[in-house]
């Protein structure tokens, strides 16, 4: 009664769409879909047959005891006439299930020891060049679908750069060379620490410089001081970094590609799905599918849980204070200038490289040889190409629409409904960034090329992949706008909407002349950031992507035209995630600079 | 004129009850104050009769009509918020015609209405203006503004004042009274400043945890206060204990110690026998060094501390093991540890029984 008495009072005609948007466009593109990937394993399967998820650890593609190739090889070698030691780094391979679970643990500590050491670098101390430091940290972000772990793997060649390094500058007589898992372990480090370094470094600087000063105050200092104090405050930030990491290196595709590491869960399930646009989905790709929502959703929840029962309440002072910045001893400058520097230079390196190979004639061996654009004037008149920019664009343009709509509706409802159970749609709406988007490939296989969807324009296979590309675009980059637009509202006094509603103001008005209006920038800057990854989709793109060749969006190109062979394909794709990078460069300035708001980087 | 009525109020917000069980009555035309401590649930009961929360139970009636489930923009209330709630993307304009554009006003009739209003506030000029470039005083009268000309049923002010340095506050008062008045509104004022409560309000709600305690005068809650918290939360108060010697009708002779006798009247509505606990209540203003004419108690005592205050001396007397504080005349000097002799009238004296006394926390009363 008291809850029916409470709906009648608050749902009017606005609310109720408002929350209706997002209830069945979450629902029928996100749950359902998500639901099919959990169901469908479970019940007699695609082809008819069975295939429990329990099989999938009979199989030793998946699951197996012993290593099938050394994780090290070491051996002398003759090369230009030297004798040289040849350090092969390959790791282990125990099939898929436990190379992406050795890979993502791995990569994980390492991204969150490195993050977490420049974000104490940067938090904490004061030196000359910091902000080039800082605009460092930021280039491993820069989208480079791809092509980013085809120029790592080109560093590791045993005629790469390292070895270069070691070899001709350093005159040691080794070089070293990685492939497979090992080579997926450093790709991904180099790329996803600096998603832990922005989350921690955001928990330190908002430490009140008291609570440490207290701790010194009493004896802590030195690294008694990092461990008691500032390290246990700062960890809301680290467990929600790494958890994002982890979610990240499960379902990355590029890395695995670049370095042939070909029994990882998120190959399988994108070989099993490429399979499925000419014949029959394998069998176990749902199953696997389920494995990594569940991984992913584990890793979710239980931060999203941990996170806010971390959340300290660190009592305000009145005022603002300066986070305790001090310009670092001799032997800190050092380490600062000689390790911390380099280290940073080094993850940088694929995203420089990207650039040179887009202005190079050809990079066949240690670096990249002769100057030109012609690569740029290749991508234009490519037709194939530039189909596939055109295709992205529309796609992205038009998921932006879906999630301006989305992000408005979404967020007005979680922030102003007062309705029990509103968090759960909270928790949904964010849920996007750390699901897996080949799971949602797998679901919208599995639901939208049967019926009741046969034969619609949802149906891949009768109508290309293209509406779907766009809802799964809108789905998985509404998160972005979700939250600039719920930042928005909290910034906006609930009282200036009571006060049209008391004027007489329906909702829907008060919604269009007030909400709307006051909002207008942090929608802008949210859908930027939404447009930008939407562009850069992978998971989604390269899979159902492919079905019909002429509706392929831009990095399904990339995949191909990297991987079919194609002689200059490299120098093309880099002349596209060059495109890619422009576009994001001109969305961080337009919102940092114009919209004067924080550019959303990945984060829980 | 809408006759506002609250018939048995509640809201809770969780296990916290805001608004318990309040019943009220706003007469058409009157400027009805809600007056209480912060957290007392005033600014719910306000928002209940705007709408922007319904109560659990209980109903909000205008007039005859139920609105107790109606939606704010259905209601013809105006509101002033505390923080003004100005839509800081239009112009001062903009934001007075915006309840007239909502119901569709012919554009002339608009124009002329908010420049209407714009003068009666005394804002022309800055009619193109946008909120953040207005003073503190500018914005409240646009707030003002805006609710005044939708010509609402109840116009309801959440202490519109508070945001204003003190003399801008008594000249808003002022304004505001002489508005109300001349336009005849319904009005609900609530705001935790007694003074503003006692100078601008026909009547006044005083309200204490959820509930209201007592709906009067501003004279009548001044000299009769109905109950303790009244007694100390209206005015400067000080008391002193003592055990009830003799009490005939109203009049009772409180011992408050060493067999000094305090003469006084009993509360309203409260019951007293002899040798009950009881306390005397009294405005430090009251005190006087001249023996008055009517019936008066003399006390003597020590004086423990003095302090000049500028319009009054406070002068703090020991009187036995407790103490008392009178507002004196500044003339006159008035040394610590010398005896003195002050009076108050014995209708001054206001004889509570002492039982609900440590519940309440007021510093005033020393």
């Amino acid at each position: 009664m008291g809850l029916l008495r409470k709906l009648r009072f608050y749902l009017d005609s606005a609310m109720v769409v408002q929350l209706l948007i997002p209830v069945v466009f979450f629902g029928l593109f996100l749950i359902v879909p998500l639901a099919a990937v959990a169901v469908f394993p479970l019940v007699p399967g695609i082809s008819g047959t069975t295939y429990s998820p329990l099989l999938l650890f009979q199989d030793p593609s998946m699951i197996r005891f012993t290593s099938t190739r050394p994780s090290v090889i070491i051996r002398q070698v003759v090369m230009g006439g030297e004798n040289l030691t040849l350090i092969a780094v390959f790791g282990p391979n125990y099939g898929a299930i436990p190379n992406s679970l050795i890979n993502s643990v791995v990569v994980t500590l390492g991204a969150s020891i490195f993050g977490l050491v420049i974000a104490f670098v940067m938090a904490r101390y004061d030196f000359p060049g910091k902000m080039f430091f800082r605009v460092l940290a930021m280039v491993p972000l820069l989208l480079t679908p791809f092509i980013n772990a085809f120029v790592v793997r080109k560093m590791f060649m045993y005629d790469g750069i390292i070895s270069y390094f070691i070899h001709r500058i350093l005159h040691l007589s080794y070089i070293i060379y990685v492939d497979y898992l090992a080579g997926v372990m450093i790709a991904q480090v180099m790329t996803f620490w600096p998603i832990v370094y922005l989350n921690v470094y955001a928990s330190m600087v908002q430490i009140d410089p008291s609570l440490e000063e207290q701790a010194e105050n009493l004896g802590a200092k030195g690294f008694r001081l990092f461990r008691t104090v500032t390290l246990p405050l700062s960890l809301p930030g680290l467990a929600a970094g790494a958890a994002v990491v982890f979610i990240f290196s499960l379902e990355d595709l590029g890395a695995p590609i670049a370095f042939r590491e070909f029994d990882m869960i998120s190959f399988k399930i994108f070989s099993g799905l490429r399979a499925a646009i000419t014949g029959e989905v394998p069998p176990y790709v749902a199953s696997l599918s389920l494995l990594l929502l569940a991984l992913a959703m584990v890793a979710f929840l239980a931060i999203k849980k941990y996170v806010s029962l971390r959340q300290y309440a660190m009592v305000v002072r009145g005022g603002r204070w300066f986070p305790r910045v001090r310009k670092p001893g001799v032997i800190g400058a050092v380490l600062i200038y000689a390790l911390i520097l380099p280290a940073m230079l080094f993850t940088a390196f694929p995203q420089i490289g990207v650039f040179m190979y887009s202005l190079a004639e050809r990079w066949t061996k240690t670096f990249p040889e002769g100057l030109t654009l012609r690569y740029f004037s290749e991508m234009v008149s490519n037709p194939v190409l530039f189909t596939s920019i055109k295709n992205s664009l529309i796609y992205a343009g038009s998921a932006l629409a879906i999630i301006v709509l989305l992000g408005i509706s979404t967020a007005y409802v979680v922030a102003r409904g007062r309705i029990p159970g509103l968090g759960i749609l909270d928790v949904i709406a964010t849920s996007p960034i750390a699901i897996p988007g080949l799971a949602i490939a797998t679901g919208y296989f599995l639901v939208f090329s049967r019926a009741p969807f046969k034969g619609t324009l949802l149906d891949p296979f009768t109508s290309g992949p293209w509406l779907l590309l766009i809802l799964a675009y809108a789905i998985r980059r509404s998160p972005f706008t979700i939250r600039a637009v719920y930042a928005g509202l909290q910034q906006i006094h609930e009282a200036l909407e009571e006060s049209a509603m008391n004027l007489g103001a329906s909702r829907w008005r008060t919604l269009a002349t007030i909400v709307i209006p006051l909002l207008g920038l942090s929608i802008l800057g949210g859908a930027l950031v939404s447009f930008v990854y939407s562009m850069a989709e992978t998971s989604v793109s390269v899979t159902l992507g492919g079905i019909e060749s002429s509706q392929r969006p831009i990095t399904y190109s990339m995949y191909e035209y990297l991987y079919s062979g194609y002689v200059e394909g490299p120098n093309l794709v880099a002349v596209m995630a060059v495109f890619i990078i422009s576009i994001q460069l001109t969305v961080i300035v337009v919102t940092n600079f114009i919209l004067k708001q924080r550019y959303a980087f990945i984060g829980v | 004129m809408v006759k506002v009525v609250l018939k048995d109020v509640t809201k809770k917000f969780g296990r916290v009850v805001a608004v318990n069980k309040v019943s009220l009555e706003v007469e058409g035309g009157e400027l009805f104050t809600i007056l209480g401590p912060s957290g007392c649930g005033k600014t719910t009961t306000l928002r209940i009769v705007a709408g922007f929360e319904f109560p659990d139970e209980g109903r909000v009636m205008f007039d005859d009509v139920d609105v107790t489930f109606r939606k704010p923009y259905e209601r013809g209330t105006a509101m002033v918020f505390q923080n003004y709630a100005l839509w800081p993307h239009m112009t001062v304009f903009d934001n007075i015609a915006y309840g007239l554009k909502v119901k569709k006003l012919p554009k002339s009739e608009v124009r002329e209405r908010v420049m209407g209003v714009i003068e009666l506030v005394g804002l022309k000029g800055l009619e193109d203006r946008y909120p953040l470039q207005l003073s503190g005083g500018q914005q409240q009268r646009v707030a003002l503004a805006r609710a005044l000309v939708v010509e609402p049923k109840v116009l309801l002010l959440d202490e519109p004042l508070s945001n204003l340095d003190a003399k801008l506050r008594v000249k808003m008062r002022e304004e505001i009274r002489r508005l109300q008045k001349r336009l005849g509104i319904t009005t609900i004022y609530v705001t935790h400043d007694q003074e503003e409560a006692m100078s601008l309000s026909d009547r006044i709600a005083i309200m204490n945890d959820g509930k209201v305690v007592q709906v009067g005068h501003p004279r009548e809650i001044y000299m009769s206060p109905g109950n303790l918290f009244v007694a100390t939360f209206i005015g400067r108060s000080t008391a002193l204990m003592g055990r009830v010697v003799e009490v005939s009708g109203e009049n009772v002779k409180l011992d408050v110690g060493d067999g000094v006798v305090i003469k006084g009247r009993l509360a309203r509505g409260y019951e007293l026998r002899t040798n009950d606990e009881a306390i005397a209540i009294m405005r430090p203003e009251d005190f006087d060094l001249d023996k008055p004419k009517a019936e008066a108690n003399e006390l003597s005592g020590i004086v423990d501390l003095t302090m000049f205050i500028g319009a009054f001396n406070q002068v703090k007397i020991r009187l036995s093991n407790q103490s008392f504080k009178a507002y004196l005349d500044p003339d006159i000097e008035v040394r610590s540890g010398t005896e003195m002799t002050v009076y108050i009238r014995v209708d001054d004296v206001i004889i509570f029984p002492r039982r609900g006394w440590e519940e309440i926390e007021f510093e005033a009363v020393a």
